[in-house]
């Protein structure tokens, strides 16, 4: 998962808005709306890379339906270390 | 449209997509200091060197070209498979 990762978050024209999301995840979990506000961005964006970060395995939803809030998956947090190393190379 | 002129056409494209492709990692290097975009930039730049070489040799050796319609249609298929493979690494880069 790490080089996927990497490429994922570093190298595609959304990387650094997935990367600040995963961020924001990291705090707590959150619905596509409250990040949107945390970002910045429109609610379409953020739900593309929600949809984005959930195939790849990164983020899930939890249970309820409205307001949906997504946390980072165990799988993720396997890796917490690459993408504390990605983070460290944000200028 | 001879086979050359429609190998020089998808050269141009692949400079568009290598254009936008290493406008993104060079954007995402002022963001991301890391070797993996540096490399992604040095690739990208190579590609498109290869390219604006391929599309000078089409118009400055169109006579040893035109000599011989297998080499035409290999030099097309060559370029033609080139598109598909940056095509694809340009989809999953903007998505």
């Amino acid at each position: 998962m790490d080089k996927a990762l990497w490429y994922l978050l570093t190298a595609t024209r959304g990387g650094e808005n997935r990367a600040r999301l995963i961020r924001e995840l990291s705090e707590r979990p959150r619905n596509a709306n409250q990040l949107a506000d945390a970002l910045d961005v429109r609610y379409k964006t953020v739900r593309h890379h929600l949809d984005m970060l959930e195939d790849h395995g990164v983020v899930e939803p939890g249970d309820n339906e409205y307001g949906k809030l997504y946390f980072l998956t165990d799988q993720f947090e396997q890796h917490r270390e690459a993408f504390e190393e990605i983070m460290e190379h944000i200028e | 449209m001879s086979t050359i002129q429609l190998a020089s056409g998808i050269a141009v494209v692949n400079i568009l997509l290598l254009g936008l492709l290493t406008t993104v990692w060079v954007r995402n290097y002022r963001k991301f200091r890391t070797s993996l975009l540096l490399g992604l930039v040095a690739f990208g730049s190579v590609m498109l060197a290869e390219n604006v070489v391929a599309i000078y040799f089409f118009f400055s050796m169109k006579m040893l070209y035109s000599g011989d319609p297998t080499v035409q249609q290999a030099v097309l298929v060559l370029r033609g498979l080139q598109l598909v493979a940056i095509a694809f690494l340009t989809w999953v880069t903007m998505k």
